[in-house]
């Protein structure tokens, strides 16, 4: 698929270097500006960034470099021909499990060098005996912050990012949420402290741990009295890959085959105790928020779920909170497979005195969070290209009226990574359509789903096990049988 | 020119019924079929009274074997114009592509043979037991047990045409009512069959026994009208989880589920497999024919192969030649046996090729044009999406122990492939205490006994009958009343 390269413009592709480097910086952190570029201009830019990614990139990242030299894709004349070059999400769970289980971390950093333009195997990690340690470790030698997750199969995902990554996107939250589209950013939206309440984990290699750590430096500015959080410890990437890999097993009908080290086996009952007392802790610690930061700004950032409980109780409870008009409040899917309640946002907004709870779409992988605007679109941050691709070809669809499809997205701004990413959602998107919102910038439809729940139909039925059937089978029937 | 509609008939206790069709089907870039409007017809499905079962009863076994055996040769396809329309559509639904349709068709009259039949209800069942109380002396009492037929509901899955034939032979020789729910995968055949035998005896005990019609699984409002214990005292389904799901719902006292639970298969080999390139030539042979008949869309195909040849870079290096060997195996057999896939999962392809950049810790031979691919793993983990193995592409993963391999074997599993034969004996017995089914040669898991024998651990043709007792006490037996009767012991 070689192809001749576009005549070079060095205006954008300066142009597209600082995108990548710090777009929030480039644009003045300027919401507005930001979601009102024309089209052409974002796609121009685009295009020259995938190209200098790319030439950058396949040197550094051995994982992009076969992928490239298996397709023979030197450069890309338009936005459409990176479409091969986008990682399966599966990549970043392709060592063999028990590699994982037998604590051989040393052999993961071997994996994992070939996915990041860091070095983790420059790392000794031979004393490393356990996640936690293992993910601190490579923390503390190197700009990497790698982003781990479980699946409910019992693997576990690790995604290299730096920590460079979890402040482009911590930014990004702060720029979007804090400033109202429409209008000129106000004094402090960006520069003053805000308080950042986190119902959850100071610290921790999942998301939800490591965004508590990264909206200290971002929100607070790094002020620890500005910074508020429910619990003071880190969430353990070893027992959440514990609990998946238990609840998967048991799913299978044999604890016993799960091949996991004693030493972990042992703090499954820490755990389980943990998440029991949980609500309650968490509710505590937002009624002291609300009883302390009373009229002050603050940024909320939670699961809706979580946000949902906590509201709910209180209003049960006869309370409710008022904070600072300005307050951001952002709720976000999280929780895979959870459905949502009808009533969330009401719940929420009558609970916390706020007029509008923010949701985004995002994830581990990607820098670039999309928040969701008032007529119920995600709106696509100019330096991430998304790409519609079809349910069973995998190609990307025309870039043209509405599309739906499996969601791929470029992310320019990827500082350890390639950047380039297949996820398994199904998202839609209307390319032709602007939205009323008025920002120019593409939008997803709020509705999401993920692939795994589209496909496959009722009636055809096959004797050959499909993927994932004993885990709901087990689920139904136990509520069955009740 | 409008082309002609594809029908999936409702045939209902000798009677064809061809009114007030309705459309089904078009997911995922199938054609769309006809049929008639379940709800129309929804209280001609069951059987009105279990007294209507008697007619089955003046039928011999003998009768019902000729009746099978004059059947068989009128589903031939080139006297039998049914069978060609259904041939026609079902290239379209089938999962598999047309030489392998083809051949399902033209064996298909074979499996009416009488005595493979006669065989297989005496295996399975004991024709005495169905013709007969088979009786004996217990506990002071005559005591006898019968199979008698039940009013049964077949949810068949639409892997391979032959289902639906199976199943009407099965329910035949029982002496059971069926109603057969066709899936949209297979919506013509068994209509086909049933049509012929309208044909063939409209009034015969056996074609008034047999009800096939389509409704979308989960059409509830259908489902819990037939479902019920007064139409029906057992259900037959075949392992979609979707089908079972749904069912589960109408279970209750007095329905019996019999459930062909989703269930995967797998090959167990020693070491000897790589001893010399003879004997990885013949052990490839054996481990496609293992699971690439059909295109690898049945239950008993295997998906992981578990070698015990250890994980040593020598071992590996091995292992690639017989996964090659394999893999030339498989492009080798005959297209009636095994083709290039009809259309290769795209989430498996995609699978597939992020594990080909993982080339540190798998080897991925073939699968490029989507024919089907061998997957090598160089430690002793399976793919992490090995639940989704299909479509010809297989996992051979090295082991150092035999422990290792049965840790993965559960009650998810159902033929287990073994070779060489030094293995037999300790993988069939340790593997029936993890939970496999059924344990074959390898490469004979498709040329056995198979369906004409106990199928797997479910057992199918035993439990669609309902199994009769009857007691009477011997001339010396004491009664509970009189003076002796307080001696009696009650032993339960």
């Amino acid at each position: 698929m070689a192809t001749t390269a576009p005549p070079k413009d060095t205006a954008i592709e300066r142009e597209a270097e600082r995108w990548m480097n710090d777009p929030y910086e480039h644009f003045g952190y300027h919401n507005t500006r930001i979601h009102s570029l024309p089209r052409e201009e974002v796609e121009a830019v685009q295009l020259a960034a995938m190209n200098l990614r790319l030439q950058e990139r396949r040197g550094q990242v051995q994982m992009l470099a076969k992928l490239a030299d298996a397709q023979d894709i030197q450069q890309v004349g338009t936005l459409e021909e990176l479409a091969p070059l986008l990682m399966p999400h599966d990549i970043y769970k392709s060592y063999p499990q028990s590699l994982l289980a037998k604590q051989q971390y040393g052999k993961l950093n071997t994996w994992l060098n070939k996915l990041t333009r860091y070095n983790p195997e420059e790392v000794d990690v031979s004393q490393c005996d356990s996640i936690d340690s293992w993910l601190t470790k490579l923390r503390d030698d190197t700009p990497l912050d790698v982003g781990a997750s479980s699946g409910s199969s019992g693997t576990c995902s690790f995604y290299p990012k730096s920590k460079r990554d979890y402040y482009l996107s911590m930014m990004g939250m702060r720029v979007q949420l804090a400033q109202k589209f429409g209008e000129e950013p106000k004094p402090g939206d960006i520069e003053d402290k805000i308080h950042a309440i986190i119902p959850l984990y100071k610290d921790g290699h999942a998301s939800m741990g490591a965004f508590g750590k990264y909206s200290c430096e971002v929100f607070c500015k790094g002020d620890p009295d500005y910074w508020h959080y429910c619990f003071d410890f880190k969430l353990s990437s070893d027992l959440m890959w514990l609990a998946a890999r238990l609840r998967a097993a048991a799913a299978k009908g044999d604890v016993s085959k799960v091949d996991v080290p004693p030493s972990l086996l042992a703090r499954r009952a820490e755990w389980e105790a943990a998440q029991k007392a949980m609500p309650d802790q968490q509710l505590a610690f937002v009624n002291e928020m609300i009883d302390k930061l009373q009229g002050q700004r603050v940024f909320v950032m939670s699961t809706s779920n979580l946000l949902y409980a906590a509201a709910k109780r209180g209003l049960d409870e006869g309370l409710s909170g008022v904070f600072a008009p300005n307050s951001v409040f952002m709720g976000g899917g999280g929780a895979k497979g959870v459905p949502l309640p009808d009533d969330l946002e009401e719940v929420i907004e009558k609970f916390f005195n706020t007029k509008r709870m923010i949701s985004s779409y995002g994830m581990t992988e990607m820098n670039s969070f999309s928040v969701l605007c008032e007529h119920d679109r995600y709106h696509v941050l100019p330096w991430v290209t998304p790409y519609i691709l079809d349910l069973d070809s995998g190609q990307p669809l025309p870039r043209k009226g509405t599309q739906t499809g499996r969601a791929a997205f470029f992310d320019m701004t990827a500082d350890s990574c390639w950047g380039g990413l297949v996820t398994g959602d199904v998202v839609s998107i209307d390319f032709d359509h602007q939205c009323e919102c008025g920002r120019t910038s593409l939008a997803m439809d709020k509705k999401i789903n993920r692939v795994s729940e589209i496909s496959g139909g009722d009636d055809k039925i096959s004797c050959a096990a499909t993927p994932g059937a004993q885990a709901e089978a087990m689920e139904f029937l136990t509520g069955f049988g009740g | 020119m409008m082309a002609k509609r594809p029908i999936s008939y409702a045939v209902l206790r000798g009677e064809v019924v061809e009114t007030d069709l309705i459309e089904f089907g078009g997911r995922g870039g199938d054609i769309t079929f006809l049929a008639p409007d379940p709800h129309k017809i929804a209280d001609r499905i069951p059987l009105a009274s279990p007294r209507l079962m008697e007619d089955m009863y003046s039928v011999p076994f003998e009768g019902i074997l000729d009746y099978l055996a004059e059947l068989g040769p009128r589903l031939e396809l080139s006297k039998n114009p049914y069978m060609q329309e259904a041939l026609e559509y079902s290239y379209d639904t089938a999962p598999s592509t047309k030489p392998i349709v083809d051949a399902f068709y033209h064996d298909l009259p074979f499996m009416f043979d009488k005595e493979r039949i006669r065989k297989m209800v005496d295996f399975n069942i004991g024709i005495d037991h169905l013709e007969g109380w088979v009786e004996q002396q217990l506990n002071g009492c005559t005591v006898g047990i019968r199979a008698y037929g039940s009013r049964q509901l077949h949810i068949v899955a639409g892997n391979g045409p032959v289902l639906g034939a199976l199943t009407i032979i099965r329910g035949a020789v029982t002496r059971g009512d069926m109603i057969i729910k066709v899936p949209s995968n297979d919506p013509f055949t068994t209509g086909a069959i049933a049509r012929t035998m309208v044909d063939m005896a409209p009034d015969h005990p056996i074609t008034k026994h047999l009800a096939v019609a389509y409704w979308r699984g989960g059409d509830e409002a259908l489902e819990s009208k037939i479902y019920q214990p007064h139409n029906i005292e057992k259900i037959c389904a075949w392992g979609g989880f979707a089908s079972v799901k749904h069912v589960t719902k109408y279970i209750q006292p007095g329905i019996e589920l019999i459930s062909l639970d989703p269930k995967r298969s797998a090959s167990i080999i020693g070491k000897e497999a790589l001893e010399s390139p003879e004997t990885m030539t013949e052990v490839g042979s054996r481990i496609a024919a293992d699971f690439a008949p059909g295109n690898q869309v049945a239950c008993s195909s295997s998906r992981l192969v578990y070698v015990m040849c250890g994980t040593e870079d020598e071992d590996i290096e091995k292992l690639k030649q017989l996964g090659q060997a394999t893999y030339d195996a498989m492009i080798d057999l005959p297209e009636v046996i095994s083709t290039k896939p009809k259309r290769y999962d795209p989430d498996l392809k995609r699978q597939v090729d992020t594990l080909r950049l993982t080339d540190d810790f798998y080897t991925v031979i073939g699968g490029k044009d989507g024919e089907g691919a061998i997957l090598i793993s160089h430690t002793s983990d399976r793919v992490e999406f090995w639940e989704y193995l299909g479509d010809r592409t297989i996992n051979i993963i090295p082991v150092d122990t035999l422990d290792e391999v049965l840790d993965v074997v559960d009650a998810y599993t159902q033929t287990v492939g073994v070779w060489p034969d030094n293995l037999w004996d300790v993988v069939r017995h340790k593997g029936a205490l993890h939970g496999g089914q059924r344990f074959v040669e390898l490469g004979y898991g498709f040329n056995g006994a198979g369906l004409v024998g106990p199928q797997d651990g479910i057992e199918p043709m035993r439990r669609i009958v309902k199994w009769i007792v009857s007691e009477k006490p011997l001339a010396d037996k004491v009664p509970l009343w009189g003076d002796t009767a307080k001696d009696v012991k009650m032993l339960a």
